[in-house]
């Protein structure tokens, strides 16, 4: 039966922060939207592929399309993990016509979960509230690859009490990438203070982001150098009734 | 020039700790990148001219071979003489030759990267032919014997007072100043001399057209004129991507050019010249050398993935914007190509294997292709070397992989098609991450200035399976 709507689960989210799994959960059941959560699904390979092995990145796209390809939609909690399977899973199989097919059918299909409940669903008010100032930093697939930055702050500015205010070079990376981070030190951290600077200057409450990666990297960092600045996912924003975070 | 690029971590560190550079970096490249936005909002429709832009680049390259042919056909027949020089020693012996042929007493140069990249200036000062830098930024660092910054402002994070100091030094500057404008005057009565007496000026290109067989150069400081228009002799040196196939579409590029660099609609000077001085013509060369450099590039253009690199016209926006880059400046992209447009270029033609860091030191973000006026999208191509670096790729003397890594990678994949196999190892292995300790390279690069992550108790899947 083809009318459901498969969650797609990022690694960091399943292994490192399972609270915005949870958080999309409720959001989603909120909204009645029914979701499964595919049992078979494992990765989207962003990590090998960005690492440059593509062959690799194959095993894990000709996966990916097993498990989700009988559903309508999936979406998924990271801008960068959509884009991997939206964007570079039909680059993948330049040389197999009917891969790349299937790859571009399923391009179609899959969404960002703020992608998914703007565009898609036609919401605007998911009924957060949450009262203070919130900031809102643009992930790169998200902004860039995907195009998606207007629908989370549609999403933060319909929640109740909150004010969005601007996040100076919101736009600008803020030094994850992946094993970038940990290949890069030096440069990832000062990357990464840049952006806790911009964010502490914006005089927010509050950090948004769509990006768990971009969230483990920032919140980190906030926790070692700027403990009590907080850094939430969209989802647990979202999730947020009355102020409480749904941790 | 010297091939630093081995040096980049190094070389990151240093400027990263430099007060000069970061007040630079963090103040003024920002700046850079905003006034090119409102440049380019002068364009009726923005969107359209960027796409306009990059179709013409697009075509140019394509045609490449033939356009190169036509434009070499109407230089020729404009009076210039064409010399194809396949790599940077024929070029540079070219000059030389030239030189001492002529007995040419000095040389004078505008700002060009292309001779960066030939390493011209040590071979002529081999020959003991002095060269005279005279764009203001490359004539600073001349004198201060430093690589370019930025490829449109080669010596724009040099402070006043350094200036200053090296000017007394070396350009007969006699009492210190950080006044801009007396820097300005210093240079100029300097470089005026050197002009007066040229006899041979070198300049690059900015644009070939082979519909007419014309350079065309933009500027801001008029020292390309000099170099152009001076009587004597006049060496052009073009990478052969320059190519643009007719003044129509030259001059889209130009604005294009203009505006990405500096956000200006127009440069303040452009110069577009065809051939040299004609009978009855007050200025222009008597003998006009076009020199169209190969140096690795044709190479670049059998590859499919990498031919598109080749519609840079090199405005320096994608480095404006690059988060790295504001944060690391030019120095550690050690060649003549900086920024995201060097992670593309300076592996490309120097191999993989000792520029791993500039295509490694990424994180995909693309501000760069975002901003790219030609169309070039350097993330995909940058993990296209990674992927030729690991596969030891011959032409592009790609590296190969380490047992590790292909280990991981197979394993991974191996595991990716297989849920029960890949939801046992990721637990493992994140458990064993968390138990690796503070001093593991790992944690302490992650944990320089943040926290480690703590483990959570439960998976997603597990918390969803049994809530
Ligand atoms: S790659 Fe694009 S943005 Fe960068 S210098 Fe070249 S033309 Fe300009």
């Amino acid at each position: 039966m083809m009318n459901k709507t498969a969650l797609f689960i990022p690694c960091s989210v399943n292994l490192l922060l399972p609270w915005i799994g949870e958080a999309v959960d409720r959001v989603l059941k909120r909204l009645d939207v029914v979701s499964v959560y595919p049992d078979r699904q494992t990765c989207c390979g962003q990590m090998v592929y960005n690492k440059g092995f593509f062959n690799e990145a194959r095993s894990f796209a000709t996966h990916f399309l097993d498990v989700f390809e009988s559903f309508d939609a999936v979406v998924c909690p990271s801008g960068s993990c959509t884009a991997m399977v939206k964007h570079r899973y039909p680059s993948l199989f330049d040389d197999d016509p009917k891969m790349k097919q299937r790859a571009l059918d399923m391009a179609g299909r899959v969404f960002e979960f703020s992608q998914y409940l703007v565009d898609v669903l036609g919401v605007t008010d998911t009924g957060a509230s949450f009262s203070g100032k919130v900031a809102y930093h643009d992930s790169c697939h998200l902004s860039r690859d995907l195009g998606v930055s207007l629908q989370p702050r549609t999403l933060i500015r319909a929640a109740q009490g909150t004010e969005l205010v601007v996040l100076n070079n919101g736009d600008q990376c803020c030094g994850f990438g992946g094993e970038f981070s940990v290949s890069y030190p030096d440069i990832s951290t000062a990357m990464v203070s840049a952006k806790a600077q911009s964010y502490l200057d914006s005089g927010a409450d509050l950090l948004v982001v769509g990006e768990p990666g971009c969230l483990l990297n920032i919140g980190t960092y906030l926790e070692k150098n700027h403990p009590g600045k907080q850094v939430l996912h969209i989802a647990e924003f979202l999730d947020c009734q009355g102020g409480e975070n749904g941790r | 020039m010297d091939v630093k690029t081995q040096s980049y971590v190094t070389e990151a560190k240093k400027e990263m700790a430099s007060p000069a550079s970061r007040t630079f970096l963090d103040f003024f490249l920002p700046v850079l990148s905003a006034v090119r936005e409102i440049g380019m909002t002068s364009f009726p429709d923005p969107a359209a001219a960027v796409e306009r832009a990059r179709a013409i680049r697009r075509s140019s390259v394509d045609r490449l071979g033939e356009l190169l042919e036509t434009f070499e056909r109407n230089a020729v027949k404009a009076g210039a003489r064409v010399f194809w020089a396949e790599n940077a020693h024929e070029a540079n012996i070219y000059i030389r030759d030239l030189v001492n042929r002529h007995r040419i007493p000095y040389v004078t140069k505008g700002k060009s990267m292309i001779t960066e990249e030939l390493g011209l200036n040590e071979v002529l000062k081999k020959n003991q032919t002095p060269v005279y830098e005279t764009d203001l930024g490359e004539f600073i660092i001349q004198l201060l014997e430093k690589p370019p910054f930025h490829i449109i402002g080669p010596a724009i994070n040099i402070p006043t007072d350094e200036i200053s100091r090296v000017f007394m030094e070396k350009a007969g500057m006699d009492s210190a100043s950080t006044d801009p404008v007396v820097l300005g005057q210093a240079a100029r009565n300097f470089l005026r001399d050197k002009f007066r007496h040229m006899r041979l000026g070198i300049t690059g290109v900015n644009m070939a057209v082979a519909e007419t067989g014309s350079i065309l150069n933009v500027e801001n400081e008029g020292n390309i004129r000099f170099n152009k228009s001076a009587p004597g002799i006049q060496v052009s040196v073009m990478s052969l991507e320059k190519i643009v196939p007719n003044l129509d579409d030259a001059l889209h590029m130009t604005r294009m050019l203009c505006r990405n660099g500096t956000g200006q609609k127009l440069t303040s000077y452009v110069t577009l010249d065809t051939g040299p001085r004609k009978q009855g013509e007050k200025d222009g060369p008597e003998e006009l050398h076009i020199i169209i450099l190969d140096n690795g590039r044709s190479r670049i253009y059998d590859d499919i993935k990498t031919r598109e690199v080749l519609q840079c016209i090199r405005c320096g926006a994608c480095i404006n914007v690059c988060p790295v880059f504001r944060q690391i400046g030019g120095y550690p992209y050690g060649w003549a190509y900086t920024g995201p447009i060097g992670k593309l270029l300076n592996p490309l033609l120097l191999g993989l294997d000792r520029t791993r860091d500039l295509y490694g030191a990424c994180t995909l973000c693309k501000a760069c292709k975002t901003v790219c006026p030609a169309g070039i999208d350097h993330p995909s191509m940058i993990l296209y070397l990674r992927n030729k670096n690991l596969a030891a790729d011959p032409v592009l003397q790609g590296e190969g992989s380490t047992f590790a890594e292909r280990l991981m990678s197979k394993t991974a994949a191996f595991a990716a098609t297989r849920p029960r196999t890949w939801n046992t190892a990721a637990r493992l292995g994140s458990f064993l991450a968390s138990k690796l300790g503070p001093c593991h390279p790992l944690v302490s690069a992650w944990t320089l200035k943040r926290t480690f992550p703590s483990l959570p108790p439960k998976t997603y899947r597990d918390l969803r399976k049994h809530p």
